[in-house]
């Protein structure tokens, strides 16, 4: 066992540099116990980096003999199957398309969320709490669970897809929304309310100016991120390049495989890219 | 005015500002100043007494009656507050939002009619040209002025302005003390100002009140208030 080889390995080391810290800092006060500190703290990451890789059954050797097959498969997978560029279009563009409707439908749940879960402008404390809760349930349950789910709910297909990445977009959005909204400039706010204004001229005159080109921002950052994860959906039936992709690996279909892999990777960089360049506009 | 922690912030304090006058509030660092302006406007509730503006007591209204009457005094802030990436002029409109309420204007919109008479008032604020500029492109003393107009735009009776060149370069500290004064003397604004800059104070106002610990120590014309008794209000307390 490797585990405490390691940990003696890397204590000393750190008690040396911890006394080095505290003698230059506090000559005299404190330095055993914090020295002691830092060996407790050194031996737990230690320890805890160990066990991983025991878990997770790294195996340096398999990955060096795996090698070849490897290369078997790249070989066969090349020329990639360009025939099928054509064929490759439509489960591109709803791959696009379960990303734009992911996005829009979380934006439009989650603007409303948002300000009953940003603890200053929220109409009711009750309601802070609920949007908080739905806002925590959205975002811990991940997309790809959301999409099992959906997939038995209506079936396969594309819109099993969409409605999973709105579902957990909206808990994505909604946190970043709300932090948005809690983050924002309060003088213009008091300043309108001082006017005579009621709730709802403040909301639109001060609150939606101040904090909309932020939104968008985190709403374009969003459909970069719904295209990445709608590739992947597609691989529980929920459409897309995804799906195809599935199928292709499993007809063993290495050089349709790659043609997709390519038309994939074009994608996540023209949306990475595409948002990055809206991004800086609004900003 | 009492505060809840049972600290009495303001004492007694009796003043009453005329149309057409700049009164300033001089006080050291929690003499009550900011208080007394925040209970003018009741964003304080205070626990004694009235607050007459316009003949109504904003004290005791709330609700709808206490919004209404709200209409007739307008503040200016140590920062400007406009909205930052909207139009200068959109600005200003909004200070007209309080007497503007319909759908159009709920959902964002501006009035359409108040338009010419935003103008008019950065005009008379003296910065017309920028009218179409975002307000974050403003300096810091336009910024103001385009604050001053917004509560103009709200036709107010009586502007209470919190430490407003607290933020300006002397210059322009300068030109926002005139315009107020001016204001005052040719709108007929009554005019009610926290300054911490005495010079200021007895340059520009008519009036000039020593805040000392919740009391009034002198309210004075401000060419009859002597040095020494501005001092006297910055002394330590305990000496």
């Amino acid at each position: 066992m490797s585990v405490d080889g390691t940990a003696l390995d890397v204590a000393p080391r750190t008690a040396r540099s911890a006394a080095q810290d505290a003698s230059a800092a506090t000559p005299s006060k404190g330095g055993l116990g914090r020295r002691l500190a830092y060996v407790f703290v050194a031996l737990i990451v230690a320890a805890i980096i160990a066990q991983s890789f025991y878990v997770v059954q790294a195996r340096p050797g398999d990955l060096i003999t795996g090698v070849h097959g490897m290369v078997d498969i790249l070989s066969r997978a090349m020329p990639p199957a360009w025939s099928e560029v054509g064929e490759t279009l439509w489960p591109a563009l709803e791959t696009v398309d379960l990303a734009i409707f992911g996005t829009v439908f979380g934006i439009l749940m989650a603007a409303p969320l948002a300000v009953m879960a940003a603890s200053n402008v929220t109409p009711a404390r009750p309601l802070y709490y609920l949007a908080r809760g739905v806002i925590a349930l959205t975002r811990a349950v991940p997309d790809l669970v959301w999409a099992l789910l959906f997939v038995t709910a209506v079936g396969l297909g594309p819109f099993p897809g969409a409605l999973a990445l709105s579902v957990h977009s909206i808990g994505m959005l909604g946190r970043l929304f709300a932090e948005v909204i809690e983050d924002m400039d309060f003088g213009p706010v008091e300043a309108l309310t001082l006017t005579g204004a009621s709730r709802l001229q403040v909301f639109t005159h001060a609150v939606v100016p101040g904090v909309l080109p932020s939104l968008l921002g985190i709403g374009l950052y969003r459909f970069d991120e719904n295209l990445r994860s709608s590739l992947v959906l597609g691989f529980v039936g929920a459409g897309g390049i995804g799906f195809r992709l599935l199928t292709a690996m499993n007809l063993f279909q290495y050089q349709t495989v790659s043609l997709l892999l390519i038309a994939t990777f074009i994608l996540v960089m023209a949306a990475e890219r595409g948002s990055a360049l809206l991004r800086r506009q609004v900003a | 005015m009492r505060y809840p922690n049972g600290k009495l912030a303001l004492d007694g304090v009796d003043l009453t500002v005329r149309a057409g006058e700049l009164v300033t509030i001089l006080g050291s660092n929690g003499s009550g100043k900011t208080t007394l302006l925040r209970c003018v406007a009741r964003l304080e509730d205070p626990s004694e007494g009235e607050v007459l503006v316009d003949g109504r007591d904003l004290a005791r209204l709330n609700g709808q009656a206490l919004r209404e009457a709200r209409l007739a005094l307008a503040m200016v802030f140590q920062r400007a507050n406009l909205v930052r990436r909207r139009s200068v002029l959109a600005n200003v409109v909004c200070g007209t939002l309080g007497r503007r309420r319909t759908l159009w204007t709920t959902l964002g919109g501006l009035p359409a009619e108040e338009l010419s008479m935003a103008r008019e008032l950065l005009r008379k604020v003296g910065v017309e040209r920028l009218g179409a500029q975002r307000a974050d492109t403003l300096s810091g003393g336009q910024a103001q002025r385009a604050a001053i107009a917004r509560a103009l735009a709200q036709r107010p009776k009586l502007i209470l302005a919190d430490e407003p060149v607290a933020s300006l370069d002397p210059e322009a500290a300068e030109e926002i003390m005139r315009l107020l004064r001016r204001l005052a003397v040719e709108s007929g604004l009554a005019v009610l100002c926290v300054l911490h800059q005495p010079s200021l104070a007895q340059r520009y106002s008519h009036r000039i009140v020593g805040l000392r610990d919740g009391v009034v120590a002198f309210d004075l014309p401000a060419d009859l208030c002597a040095d020494q008794q501005i001092a006297v209000l910055y002394k330590d307390l305990a000496a």
